[in-house]
């Protein structure tokens, strides 16, 4: 029994010594904040009015780093946690200085942030984002894919060879809602009641929607032959435009 | 000269109308002038030819034929005159009438249209101030959009040239703008897409073979090598032979270059 108390407790020391403290950073003055990562990454909200970068204690840090600092292309290390974070005006950069196979990293912000996230990663950089109501950028710029959950502001997202997955609550009118991509695929799924004027294009995917474009029915959702299709759906609304040049666009009603 | 006298008051020496003085040196010279006394002879058969002429009277039924006429004179012309007079007279009230009216009516819609048209004219002006406002506000609106930090805003800004009929230089240039230096991939493919509504302006078709040197991202290649190869723009051949040459470029947007640059050359 003592020595299962004692084992116990060792154990839960050796986790907090492995455990990296959050890094927060006030968003007082901040209109966006920029996310730029070579690995993936992911954003989640959460009811602070700042921003906190998990501590990871699953990055590899090799025992002779220790007293060291991190240094990235991007800046030095300033957060501990693997990040270099600067204002520049009313934006916040924050750039993941690991490389893609050692720098997967959550991010915490207040749901209503305007947030733009790039990723750059030859390997496994994807984008994920959650929740959020502000306005979104997403742009994975080699291989990464983005996927974007339980959103309804305005979304620009761009991704060249990954596909791209969006689920939207609702949308806001306000502006319009973009998403392209060159070689991925796009997976859009909308409220059915959404008001939208569409408009999808693909140069050599083809089109599903089960949406009521008036097409010929072909399995489940309706598969569209030709490249272009601009249409508005409940009387018509803010523009959806849904791009690809390879891939194919699957638009869903939730 | 005596003698010239004497001839001279011949006629009168045979009316009788001279004195006795008169007439006793007339006789006197008869007696002794010959031509004179011929003169005299000759003045007195003209005297009595005049006097054994018979006077001639018109005829009865000329005399009828004539008071006839006048009659019918009398009869007819005032007649005539009066019965024109008064249906002239007649005439001309109408006329006169009708023509008042009339004028009053021309003068009417005269007035009224010319109202109309000036009201038409300065309603044409301020509408067209109007619409040189409200394109005015646009022009604002889209720069200013274009410029937003945003960009969902900035698309946004580059979809109002779709509020355009004809969009002034600086609009396009502004496009143009966005298309080749904007940070974020969707508003410059956004970009390309509504400038390819515009292809008929050499800005347009320069900045795409501009940007089809600069631009990196395949998608966005793709669609500019598509506008250029439909409206066969020649000019764009050099830059689609780099962009073929290229190592970083992608071997779809190889193929596709190949498929559209034959058409071109």
């Amino acid at each position: 029994m003592k020595s299962i108390g004692i084992t116990f407790l060792a154990l839960q020391l050796c986790l907090t010594l492995t455990a990296q403290e959050d890094y927060t950073q006030s968003l007082a003055g901040i209109e966006w904040v920029k996310v730029e990562s070579k690995a993936e990454i992911i954003l989640k909200t959460h009811n602070e009015k700042q921003m906190r970068i998990k501590g990871k204690s699953t990055s590899k840090i090799p025992q002779k780093a220790n007293g060291l600092k991190l240094v990235g292309s991007g800046g030095p290390d300033n957060t501990d946690v693997g990040f270099y974070v600067v204002k520049e005006g009313n934006n916040l950069i924050v750039r993941n200085l690991r490389k893609w196979n050692n720098g997967s990293a959550e991010i915490y912000l207040p749901a209503n942030q305007n947030i733009a996230v790039t990723t750059n990663g030859t390997g496994q950089s994807d984008i994920r984002i959650y929740g959020f109501k502000g306005e979104i950028e997403a742009n994975a710029r080699l291989n990464g894919g983005i996927k974007i959950e339980n959103v309804s502001g305005p979304v620009t997202a761009n991704s060249l060879n990954g596909g791209i997955d969006i689920s939207f609550t609702a949308i806001h009118q306000s502006s319009p809602i973009t998403v392209y991509s060159t070689n991925g695929a796009l997976d859009i799924k909308l409220p059915g009641n959404t008001p939208a004027n569409l408009s999808l294009g693909s140069v050599n995917g083809e089109i599903y929607t089960n949406f009521e474009l008036k097409f010929p029915v072909k399995d489940d959702l309706k598969s569209i032959s030709v490249h272009k299709v601009k249409q508005a759906i409940n009387g018509g609304g803010v523009s959806l435009q849904l791009k690809t040049t390879n891939g194919n666009i699957y638009l869903r009603k939730e | 000269m005596e003698k010239n006298h004497i001839v001279e008051l011949l006629p009168e020496y045979l009316d009788h109308l001279l004195n006795e003085a008169q007439k006793k040196t007339i006789e006197t010279h008869l007696k002794t002038c010959n031509s004179c006394s011929q003169e005299l002879n000759a003045l007195k058969a003209l005297w009595s030819a005049f006097e054994s002429e018979k006077e001639i009277s018109p005829s009865e039924k000329l005399k009828a034929n004539f008071f006839e006429q006048i009659k019918l004179e009398k009869k007819n012309s005032p007649k005539v005159v009066s019965m024109s007079s008064t249906a002239f007279q007649k005439n001309r009230n109408w006329t006169n009438f009708f023509l008042k009216i009339a004028a009053s009516v021309v003068l009417l819609v005269g007035v009224y249209f010319f109202g109309k048209q000036q009201q038409g004219q300065i309603s044409s002006k301020e509408i067209a101030q109007l619409t040189n406002e409200s394109q005015a506000f646009k022009q604002t609106a889209m720069l200013s959009l274009m410029g937003n930090k945003s960009a969902s805003k900035r698309i946004q800004g580059v979809h109002f040239i779709e509020e355009f009929n004809e969009p002034d230089e600086a609009i396009v240039r502004a496009l143009a703008d966005r298309m080749l230096n904007d940070e974020n991939t969707n508003v410059r493919r956004t970009a390309v897409e509504v400038l390819s509504e515009f292809t008929s302006s050499e800005i347009v078709k320069n900045s795409f073979i501009k940007a089809l040197k600069m631009e990196k991202d395949p998608g966005i290649q793709i669609t500019l090598i598509q506008v250029l190869g439909k409206i066969q723009e020649k000019k764009a051949a050099a830059s689609m032979q780099y962009l073929l040459e290229q190592d970083d470029t992608q071997p779809y947007v190889k193929e596709e270059l190949e498929l559209v640059l034959p058409n071109i050359i």
